[in-house]
């Protein structure tokens, strides 16, 4: 049996290395995570922390993979709703590339791959972030293809 | 055993009314969907019509439900000669409206077990939404290119 999981597929009009400094950039990412942001380097074994705005830890982990402006991974443990945290970590993969944005139709944007799997048992985690993914990801494309978002909390 | 389903939601900065359009008016579809001409504004019990760049018919549905601009039900079987024999499956948009935009949820279910259709549906939504977005908030979809060979296999297919 497959673990819980996640995924979500979006296509954006930018480039890989764009996208990848939005998925980085500690200023970039509080306008399009409703002011949470990542204070990290972004490299293969430094902790990484989700924080609120006024300061406290939403999620925490590290980063197991990086490499720009391809594939990040992220270990990933949900820190302040004690029935998500009790489900323990799990693993995001995000995966860029500048693909055909269907085969056969020909024209190429930028394909984000979000696969969230967790590693533990439960149903409650992985219900979370399926409704938090959508909202994220359409309000980071709205950034990078208008320059602004489209809601902001 | 549960039977596939996909499900995609997506945000858009526009009013339901304006992705309602969008989403059933030809003239806008042929801008974001890959180039097709879609008519989905019939009344239930009508037909959802679909054509492609080539001017080849490719989809003659039944719309199921249609209550604008809230909720769109039609049914799913492609008329090209390469797809798979598979009876006809259902798509329902529900549109929402979301802090001044949309929240807009497509879900494509009864499919056969081990249908070969909900692999390609699988990949296709999440092309055709984002273009869809990117159409009512910037004014362009993800055009494709269609090239003279692409050209040549739609007029055939």
């Amino acid at each position: 049996m497959s673990k819980p999981s996640f995924v979500y597929v979006t296509y954006i009009r930018t480039t890989p290395e764009k996208l990848w400094a939005a998925l980085t950039d500690p200023d970039t990412i509080r306008k399009y995570w409703f002011g949470m942001t990542a204070e990290c380097d972004f490299k293969a074994g430094s902790p990484w922390a989700l924080r609120f705005a006024d300061g406290r830890v939403a999620d925490s982990g590290e980063i197991l993979e990086a490499d720009p402006p391809r594939r990040l991974v992220i270990r990933w443990r949900n820190e302040f709703k004690p029935e998500l945290k009790a489900e323990g970590s799990s693993r995001c993969t995000f995966e860029i590339e500048l693909a055909a944005y269907y085969p056969d139709f020909g024209g190429k944007a930028v394909k984000l791959t979000i696969h969230h799997v967790l590693e533990g048992e439960g149903d409650k985690f992985i219900a979370a972030v399926s409704g938090g993914w959508p909202k994220v990801v359409s309000n980071l494309k709205s950034l990078l293809e208008t320059g602004d978002v489209a809601f902001k909390e | 055993m549960t039977r596939p389903a996909f499900v995609y939601v997506t945000y858009i900065a526009a009013p339901p009314e304006k992705v309602w359009a969008a989403l059933t008016k030809p003239d806008l579809t042929e801008k974001y969907w890959f180039g097709y001409r879609v008519e989905a504004g019939a009344k239930a019990g009508g037909r959802m019509t679909a054509f492609n760049p080539a001017g080849r018919k490719a989809h003659d549905d039944p719309i199921i439900e249609s209550d604008p601009p809230r909720r769109l039900v039609y049914g799913w079987k492609p008329l090209y000669k390469d797809l798979p024999d598979e009876k006809p499956s259902r798509v329902t948009f529900v549109l929402e409206p979301f802090k001044d935009q949309t929240r807009l949820t497509v879900t494509h279910d009864e499919f056969e077990q081990g249908s070969r259709m909900f692999g390609m549906i699988s990949k296709g939504w999440p092309a055709v939404l984002s273009s869809l977005k990117s159409f009512l908030e910037t004014g362009r979809g993800l055009e494709p290119t269609w090239d003279e060979e692409q050209q040549k296999r739609a007029a055939e297919a």
